[in-house]
């Protein structure tokens, strides 16, 4: 049997005498590898998030907001930003080549909508027909708004699932009469559901209904809240929103020393972001499990130092009879490397079943990763390399006739 | 086999320096019984760690099987006790919450060769001194003179030149006492080289040799004279 076999199993058998000593050093690496496996789900799941969002909405999606990135837009008395308007749109349309669709967007959120008895505070969404492809936000039940609907500023409605099951629980809803605002609309048609969006809104929490009722038949505005476009040819995406830019600039007769009065987002835009918001999350987390871990390092360094001084007849007995000074660092080590496995061990599975308990309790996106499992290896091989080193030399350094001294 | 030469070891805390064996010469022939004798305090526990390579001379010569140890490193001093000490402390000095079995294999886990029959050579070696029914037993399940037999056991495991015993009565009854010497002068008359480091008369008596300590000075041809009379 191999040297380090036989030392590995004096270990184990000296950790299985000291249970409650390893039970609390295993304690404290375990909270550590919770919050860094939690912290690395929760980020991955936040980012997967984004990319998914992304990936539905397609790498040509051009978005145009009011405002600048800080907001300094006019303001049209309450705190809304404003400078789009509708004929920005058909502007758009006309004046932009490598355009395949483009629709207005208003919507305000916190509506109040009944049917008979029953009351419920909703987004509405003024939109235009196209903005089903463009958002791939089409209905899964009825029909869509139709151009008619836009022309003639119909009362006509598609609810959101979550609206749906509000309201209706399980009726059909299609062909019933609904008041948004006390005026009375007809639903249309059911939307798609969609579940929670990246930012952790509900996105089945909307009505949708032709952009003109919204300003004709519900509020008195002119200004829109989103105008979203579809690229024809992505590769040209870069031109393309210097075009818009261009056009809205002049349009708004914006001076060129102004900044925009709107702000242009691309499905790359929303990517940079999302790493960035990442890259925050994970120092952030990172920072939180690191602290953790060193706390677990000092409390495993703290314990260790106790039981080694209390263990000097031990480590005085085992020198008298032929262990060499390598042979106590390496056995003080493997205790430390063991109890810290099995410590990070217990803290991935409490730091999966934490972020899977995140995410069905829908609190934060969460992603059950390998990634966390690697990561907890290395971070318990380093906190015991690292926190096991002085006590084992402390150990080791000891001379046998002063060891047995004591 | 042990040659001992102007060994001197002064203790030194801070500035003060307490001189604890002076101008000690010994030597002893493989096979002897030896007993070091000498009251609290004379250095007889210090001689027996120099003498067991647990601890080294301020100065003088140590000589074992003529090579000189006060100039052999760490790690061969370690593999020397392995190999050629068996060690009888006062203390038993056997690990806790361990079986009677485990503690006499602990000298096998630092030995450069870990014998395939390891367990049975423990068991062996439990049943010379007579705890062959005690092999799963804990150290600290057993009484003084059984952790005693157990310690020897553990200093007969690897089949060492010389037994090392300081004070090994001294924490027994009288019963224990005698069962202690009866196995150490068994283990003479298989030809083992045994040092008994006593205050006891009873354990010294047993040795073919009896060295006295006073003062740091060692004193051999006068101390069975003395203990007879």
């Amino acid at each position: 049997m191999n040297r380090i076999v036989r030392i590995f199993k004096e270990s184990c058998r000296v950790m299985g005498g000291n249970r409650l000593q390893v039970f609390i050093m295993m304690l404290g690496v375990a909270v550590g590898v919770t919050s860094l496996t939690m912290m690395i789900c929760v980020s991955k799941g936040a980012y997967e998030q984004v990319m998914d969002t992304v990936n539905k909405q397609g790498p040509n999606l051009l978005q145009v907001r009011p405002g600048t990135d800080k907001q300094t837009g006019l303001s049209s008395g309450s705190r809304e930003v404003v400078s789009l308007v509708e004929e920005d749109v058909d502007a758009i349309l006309q004046h932009i080549g490598n355009i395949r669709a483009v629709s207005p967007v208003k919507d305000r959120k916190e509506i109040e909508v009944k049917y008979g008895a029953k009351f419920t505070l909703s987004r509405i969404f003024g939109v235009k027909p196209v903005w089903a492809q463009i958002r791939d936000f089409g209905p899964s039940k009825g029909e869509f708004i139709s151009d008619e609907d836009v022309s003639f500023a119909t009362r006509v409605c598609l609810v959101g699932q979550t609206v749906k099951k509000n309201l209706f629980g399980d009726t059909d809803p299609i062909g019933q009469t609904i008041q948004i605002k006390n005026v009375p609309f007809t639903v249309k048609g059911e939307l798609q559901g969609k579940g929670i969006s990246s930012a952790g809104r509900d996105r089945d929490d909307r009505i949708v209904i032709p952009i003109t009722t919204y300003f004709r038949r519900l509020f008195r505005d002119v200004y829109l809240t989103q105008i979203v476009i579809t690229i024809a040819d992505i590769s040209k995406m870069d031109e393309t929103v210097e075009d818009v830019r261009a056009l809205l600039r002049e349009r708004h007769t914006i001076a060129p020393e102004e900044p925009d009065d709107f702000a242009m987002r691309t499905p790359q835009d929303l990517i940079d972001l999302a790493s960035e918001a990442s890259i925050s999350l994970v120092n952030l987390l990172t920072g939180i499990a690191g602290f953790s871990l060193l706390v677990a390092g000092i409390v495993i360094m703290n314990i260790m130092l106790a039981s080694i001084s209390a263990r000097r007849n031990e480590i005085g007995i085992r020198r008298a009879v032929g262990a060499k000074r390598s042979d106590i660092l390496i056995q003080v080590m493997m205790e430390c490397f063991l109890i810290s496995i099995m410590g990070g061990m217990f803290g991935t599975i409490l730091g999966y079943g934490g972020s899977i308990a995140l995410s069905s309790l829908k609190v934060a996106a969460s992603k059950v990763t390998p990634l966390a499992v690697a990561a907890s290896i290395v971070s318990c091989s380093i906190i015991s390399l690292v926190f096991g080193l002085y006590p084992a030399r402390k150990a080791s350094n000891q001379s046998p006739v002063d060891a047995l001294r004591a | 086999m042990i040659k001992v030469k102007n060994i001197e070891k002064t203790y030194r805390k801070g500035s003060v320096s307490t001189p604890v064996l002076r101008c000690v010469n010994l030597a002893i022939n493989r096979g002897e019984y030896v007993a070091i004798m000498g009251t609290s305090g004379t250095g007889k526990s210090t001689l027996m760690n120099i003498l067991g390579c647990l601890d080294k001379p301020t100065s003088g010569m140590f000589e074992f099987d003529g090579v000189d140890v006060s100039k052999l490193d760490d790690d061969t001093l370690s593999t020397l006790r392995n190999k050629k000490f068996g060690f009888v402390f006062q203390v038993f000095f056997l690990l806790e919450r361990t079986t009677a079995l485990d503690n006499v294999l602990l000298p096998l886990i630092y030995a450069d060769k870990y014998p395939t029959d390891a367990i049975q050579r423990a068991k062996k070696a439990l049943a010379r001194v007579g705890l062959e029914d005690r092999t799963k037993y804990l150290a600290n399940e057993l009484s003084g003179g059984q952790q005693q037999r157990v310690a020897i056991a553990r200093a007969l495991i690897n089949d060492p030149d010389v037994i090392l015993a300081d004070e090994p009565t001294g924490n027994l009854d009288s019963d224990s006492t005698s069962e202690v010497l009866e196995i150490f002068n068994r283990l003479h008359k298989e030809g083992r080289t045994i040092v008994v480091v006593t205050h006891d008369r009873e354990v010294a008596v047993q040795a073919h040799r009896i060295l006295e300590l006073r003062d740091g000075k060692l004193f051999e041809n006068d101390a069975r004279a003395k203990l007879e009379n």
